[in-house]
């Protein structure tokens, strides 16, 4: 396939807040009720098309439980975007994202990744309104969606925004970065 | 001025050409449309210039010869605040009120303009059509310039346009501009002597006035001139040399800190010249004589005096030559050892030889601690010990009692994360300044400097046994910063933080097997009020602490277990790791390859689980590991996702033995990872191991830099690859040394005045004062004379040195019949 750019992408996020489903609507179009936790970390890739460039997104897919802290960290390095998950069904999910934020400014070498806060399962009855997410992503200067896995609301154009941020911020710094460290 | 151009003379005469000049001025029409430069496509009111050019270009053919059109702007931001308020003017007004500002500036100052011309005439905008050729053949020269008059009218221009003419080093130019009611015409003479009619004030007077049309009053010409003297000889201005010679290599009882600094800036004068200028900003023509036979004109006198320094083209910086070369390394490919010859004993060659059986594993600084210095069979390197000893024992300087340089305690890495201030090189990975990285990495890149590749391949050699020796005895790499390797510190750091963990780690072993463990194991007994009645195989092992008043499903307490931590990885690894999980695609099976490759902390974790809480289920597993696919109800349940069949937290468990963190297999070789990390830089090319070592060098590059008063970063925020990346910096440190060298030359030869403002008295005081209080003879004169008479302003500039420049803008009306 002919490529123009590369991308890498994390998701990260407490347990069982849908990411690994999130990723599974978004590739294959497809949700099952009950999904494996993940284990470690696992990975995944889409060819999309921005603005009539097809640009190959890696994604990477965290577990999240605390003990798996430690090795996920090692995989954020030169990311280019984060994806990061809460469900509004679950309040604690996002007072939790904090501590993610913090892990990826101590882990990640790419100083100027494009971070999307994500509030997964809206189809279910929410805890957490949609002006608390966006106060947090607003906090901490990010983008902002919410989403559904199980009814596909939502979560292309997560994908899709954050991509074309990331192509879009990659093209202004070009006149300091050299774009092609993008693309293949 | 001596050319006169009568367009209308040559459109009626030359036939001859008139296809090919119809073609060329039609291609001249063609650009100057494309470039949106008619009157009307240009902003007429009040706008913010920047200092920034902006260029195009385009090609175009005629007779046979290439000339290049260019258009050049300053860049502007239209004032945002008053755009609608602000009056719209005539392109001529502003072209008018630039010139007048023009004249108090001189013809030698830089607008940063490709063309003197912006500069000459205070032009925002400007075309200059450019020959490749000398234009000197006087018809041709009328050919072109009527040329370009017919596509300026044709497409009624709205920048004037010049023709560069003569000799491509003279900068001669003929330009005009004109709209319905005036015509400016730019004119250059550019004679290689001075005439004599021109070489004082009296005589460029008269010519002024002979150029302008109109009657101008006697004493309304106003004068600004500039004369310059060049300062040489003198003390205060000749150039002390600041660092360095490789004299460290033949002194005995040398001083290791000349070897371990780097040296900075330029070991020769990088001035070219210094001027001194005396400035008269203002006076009437009448006020001030100066004729071939007499003048007024004193130095001394001068309202202004200003200095201006030229620096030469090439500056040789001391630090950027150290860098260059180390950069010129990347190219060998050779293994470094072979310099030494080596790579055979040390099993490099033979991949089946295993590093363990080089013959030489024990360290120089050992040796010499133990008194045995000369052994015969001993690799002998080029560098002499006593060079060599002291420069290990900076680099190591834990083997040695004397603490002059030993490494400061806490060993920070520092990482702005968002100062949107640039640093010099802030984009180049790092290591703790002054660490042991940074020290071996400077002294390298010194002793290369002094010895070449046999002296940087010797203290590599040594260094490498050295740490096998670390290694062996497990005595900690000093200088290192602790914890597992950081992804942002620099390859060489994180190799040398995993070898600390793998010392680390076999002294825990080794402490582990004279008792501790059992005793862990003892305690952990007590601890436990049902431990004597359970079997021996089923005894509670390998316990942490209670997770709060959690309980396993049996009712007992549930325990956090010791358990294993992932295994510490440098950045090469991990990024071999995530190749592979790439490699091996995204499909189904894949994932569960995936998560099988994963799975070893996992097996590991619900082992020591096991051991610490016999009788436990996956559930209370989950409990502690997963809170949150664990229900309370009944005692304790999996949530729906941990019940999925053939789910691998199933499968896991399923093959999990109780068996605490101490007694399973390790996650971390340390064995294996050592040898690995002592082999990796054995192994190094040349390039590689220059690759290794030029963070920490660009670093303390860097850091120099600073300490020589550069202030300000780049923009760079480093290239695609570490190699580009590396080269960005070494561009921005020999930038930023440069400058720092002329900073330096301002600052013994202008004290504390500024480089082109008019010095204070004191500073005039210091300057007559180093001259022995008079001046030599001016070594270039400048004279600019403007009037505004009827018309408008008319300037006529000239500037006297060797040859002599007079460049002049003169404004007629345009009579209409
Ligand atoms: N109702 C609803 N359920 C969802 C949605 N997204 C995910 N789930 C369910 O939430 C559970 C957890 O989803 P996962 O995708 O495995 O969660 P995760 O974030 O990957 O969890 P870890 O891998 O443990 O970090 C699964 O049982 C999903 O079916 C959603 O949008 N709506
Ligand atoms: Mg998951």
């Amino acid at each position: 396939m002919d490529c123009v750019a590369k991308l890498k992408i994390l998701l990260l996020g407490e347990s069982g807040v849908g990411k690994s489903s999130i990723i599974l609507a978004f590739t294959k179009g497809d949700y099952q009720a009950q999904f494996p936790a993940t284990i470690g970390v696992d990975y995944n890739c889409k060819v999309v098309d921005v603005n009539g460039v097809k640009v190959k997104l890696g994604i990477w897919d965290t577990a999240g439980q605390e003990r798996y802290r430690t090795l996920t960290s090692s995989f954020y390095r030169d990311a280019h975007g984060a994806i990061l998950v809460y469900d509004v069904s679950e309040p604690k999910t996002l007072a939790k994202l904090n501590e993610w934020v913090e892990e990826l400014q101590v882990y990640t070498t790419n100083k100027n990744i494009v971070c999307l806060v994500v509030g997964n399962k809206i189809d279910k009855p929410r805890a957490v309104t949609r002006e608390q997410g966006q106060a947090f992503a607003q906090k901490h200067r990010m983008l902002f969606i919410e989403s559904s896995a199980k009814t596909q609301e939502g979560i292309n154009l997560a994908f899709e925004e954050l991509t074309q941020k990331v192509i879009y911020l990659y093209m202004h710094l070009c006149c300091y970065i050299e774009l092609n460290s993008l693309f293949v | 001025m001596n050319e006169e151009i009568d367009e209308y003379d040559i459109y009626h005469q030359d036939f001859t050409t008139v296809s090919e000049w119809e073609v060329f001025i039609a291609r001249i029409e063609e650009i100057l449309g494309e470039w949106r430069l008619a009157k009307s496509s240009i902003p007429k009111s009040a706008v913010e210039y920047t200092k920034k050019w902006i260029t195009k270009t385009e090609e175009i053919l005629f007779l046979g010869q290439k000339y290049t059109l260019s258009y050049h702007t300053l860049d502007f931001s239209r004032s945002s605040d008053d755009s609608e308020g602000s009056e719209e003017k005539p392109l001529m007004t502003h072209i008018h009120n630039g010139l007048w500002e023009a004249t108090s500036s001189f013809m030698d100052d830089d607008d940063g303009s490709q063309f003197p011309v912006s500069n000459w005439f205070g032009l925002k905008r400007f075309l200059v059509l450019y020959p490749s050729f000398p234009l000197v053949d006087g018809s041709l020269i009328k050919l072109v310039m009527s040329s370009a008059n017919i596509a300026f009218a044709n497409v009624d221009c709205g920048v004037p346009f010049f023709v560069k003419i003569r000799e491509h080093w003279q900068h001669t130019y003929l330009g005009f501009y004109e709209d319905n009611q005036y015509k400016i015409s730019f004119d250059t003479i550019h004679l290689k002597r001075i005439s004599n009619q021109c070489s004082h004030l009296s005589g460029l007077v008269s010519l002024f006035k002979s150029k302008i049309a109109s009657p101008v009053a006697l004493d309304a010409v106003v004068v600004s001139t500039k004369f310059s003297y060049e300062l040489k000889d003198f003390e205060a201005f000749t150039w002390k040399k600041t660092t360095h010679s490789n004299e460290f290599l033949s002194i005995d009882g040398f001083d290791v800190k000349k070897l371990i600094e780097l040296p900075f800036g330029s070991e020769k004068n990088p001035t070219s010249s210094v001027l001194l200028n005396a400035i008269w900003p203002k006076f009437r023509e009448c006020t001030i004589v100066e004729s071939s036979t007499f003048s007024d004109i004193d130095p001394l006198m001068a309202p202004t005096w200003t200095i201006t320094l030229k620096m030469r083209e090439k500056i040789n910086c001391q630090l950027s030559d150290i860098i260059q070369k180390m950069m010129n390394l990347l190219e060998d490919n050779n293994l470094l050892m072979d310099t030494l010859g080596l790579s055979r004993s040390l099993g490099l060659v033979n991949p089946l030889h295993k590093i363990t059986e080089a013959p030489i594993t024990i360290s120089k600084l050992v040796k010499a601690a133990i008194g045995q210095g000369r052994n015969t069979s001993e690799f002998k390197g080029p560098i002499a010990d006593d060079l060599l000893m002291p420069l290990l024992y900076y680099i190591f300087p834990d083997a040695v009692e004397d603490d002059t340089f030993n490494y400061t305690e806490q060993l920070e890495v520092e990482f702005k994360q968002d100062s949107s201030e640039h640093k010099l090189c802030s984009y180049v990975k790092t290591s703790p300044e002054d660490g042991l990285v940074w020290r071996l990495s400077v002294t390298a890149a010194r002793l290369y400097d002094a010895g070449g590749l046999a002296y940087l391949a010797h203290l590599w050699y040594e260094f490498a046994q050295e740490l096998q020796y670390r290694w062996e005895r497990r005595i900690l790499v000093p200088g290192v910063a602790a914890g597992i390797p950081n992804a942002r510190t620099c390859l060489l750091h994180q190799k040398l933080q995993l070898l600390n963990c793998c010392i680390k780690r076999a002294l825990e072993g080794s402490s582990s097997f004279a008792g501790n463990s059992s005793e862990d194991e003892f305690f952990d007994c007590t601890d436990d009020e049902d431990g004597e009645e359970q079997p021996l195989w089923d005894r509670p092992a390998g316990r942490l602490n209670r997770l709060g008043e959690a309980m396993l499903k049996n009712g007992a307490p549930l325990f956090v277990p010791r358990t294993q931590d992932p295994a510490p990885k440098t950045e090469d690894q991990l990024e071999e790791d995530a190749e592979l999980m790439v490699r091996l695609g995204d499909d189904a099976k894949a994932s569960e390859l995936r998560a099988r490759m994963m799975s070893a902390s996992l097996l590991s974790d619900m082992e020591a689980f096991k051991a610490a809480n016999p009788g436990a289920e996956l559930c209370d597993f989950v409990q502690w590991y997963s809170p949150r696919d664990w229900k309370p109800e009944g005692g304790g349940s999996l949530g729906d996702r941990m019940l999925l069949p053939g789910n691998p937290w199933v499968e896991a468990w399923s093959v999990a033995r109780p068996v605490p963190a101490s007694r399973q297999r390790r996650l971390f070789d340390e064995t294996r990872e050592a040898e690995q990390v002592l082999h990796f830089l054995r192994s190094r090319t040349v390039s590689g191991a220059a690759e290794l070592l030029l963070p920490a060098i660009l670093k303390a590059g860097a850091i120099k830099a600073i300490e020589e008063g550069v202030t300000s970063g780049t923009n760079s925020v480093g290239g695609v690859d570490q190699r580009r990346t590396y080269e960005i910096a070494a561009r921005d440190l020999y930038e930023a040394e440069k400058e720092a060298c002329r900073a330096l030359c301002m600052r013994t030869v202008l004290g504390s005045s500024v480089e082109g403002k008019p010095l204070d008295s004191s500073g005039r005081a210091r300057v007559l004062h180093a001259t022995g209080g008079s001046l030599p003879a001016p070594v270039r004169k400048e004279f600019t004379l403007r009037v505004k008479d009827a018309v408008a302003p008319q300037v006529m500039r000239a500037a006297l040195a060797a040859d002599m420049t007079i460049v002049g803008a003169f404004t007629e009306r345009i009579v209409c019949l």
